[in-house]
């Protein structure tokens, strides 16, 4: 069952976490301004509490799931190498060595 | 930030702390203002009594009885970091055997979205008015005065106590009424 969760990917490449984070960061910025200013207008506190909460909830939408946008830089690793021929290389340069 | 968890980790202590940031800023917008509003008490009639006081020294004491009515808007004091208003009428008095007492006499809530504008007519008083001795009888200056407290969403718990008093003189004698 967990093995299920596991395996699904929710990795981000590096470029979109922090995309991810500067996403986030932003709406709760912007709904906190404008719940404040709301709030102190009609002088009700709870209206800038739930439009903080609704920020919440539209970031996360935006930045839990990792979307394709979050992944488009992904790292370029080395080709994978055959490990027997790995060995074999290791071993004639340790032998030129000795001799 | 690498994992679902991290992310939902990181941004959920992030709106707290937006939250936090914005809960004072709740606080320091209504922390310097001024909750006095004008209040005017009047007393229309006294009765005074002597009685045994049964919670106190179990010696006869004397018992006042006010009929009072309020007039106060209140509304001037609700703001978005008011909760309820806690208001009460107090009565303060000297004897000689204390320079101050003070004795509330009537109380009562006023949530947020309540009418705030009190209007009371004939309000005989919610609590005893009980002297620790018979400092009522004769006592030619008890001042009423209206106070409250100030319950907020954040911040200090103001007690504030509105401008206009009364002060009245008590009978001489017990159990004649007195009306004013």
């Amino acid at each position: 069952m967990l093995d299920i969760f596991a395996s699904i990917p929710t990795q981000m490449d590096y470029k979109g976490q922090k995309l991810a984070e500067q996403i986030f960061q932003g709406i709760i910025l912007f709904s906190a301004v404008i719940g404040f200013t709301y709030g102190y207008v009609i002088e009700q506190f709870g209206w800038t509490v739930y439009i903080v909460i609704a920020g919440f909830a539209v970031s996360c939408l935006l930045t839990l799931p990792p979307w394709p946008m979050y992944r488009r830089n992904p790292l370029k690793w080395l080709p994978a190498q055959d490990s027997a021929v790995e060995e074999k290389k290791q071993q004639e340069k340790k032998s030129k060595k000795h001799k | 930030m690498n994992t679902v968890l991290s992310r939902a980790n990181s941004l959920f202590a992030f709106s707290l702390s937006v939250m936090a940031a914005l809960t004072f800023g709740c606080f320091i917008t209504t922390a310097f203002k001024d909750r006095v509003v004008p209040v005017n008490i009047h007393v229309s009639r006294v009765t005074l009594e002597n009685v045994e006081d049964f919670t106190g020294p179990r010696e006869k004491s004397d018992l006042g009885f006010l009929i009072f009515d309020i007039n106060a808007d209140l509304q001037p004091i609700f703001d978005w970091n008011v909760k309820q208003l806690f208001i009460y009428l107090s009565a303060e008095y000297s004897t000689k055997s204390n320079a101050l007492n003070q004795v509330v006499l009537w109380d009562k809530i006023i949530l947020r979205g309540d009418n705030p504008k009190l209007s009371l007519k004939e309000m005989k008083s919610k609590y005893f008015f009980f002297d620790d001795g018979n400092g009522l009888k004769g006592n030619r200056n008890i001042t009423l005065t209206l106070s409250w407290n100030v319950v907020p969403n954040a911040g200090i718990l103001p007690l504030v106590t509105g401008s206009g008093h009364i002060s009245i003189p008590f009978p001489e004698t017990y159990k004649t009424p007195m009306s004013y």
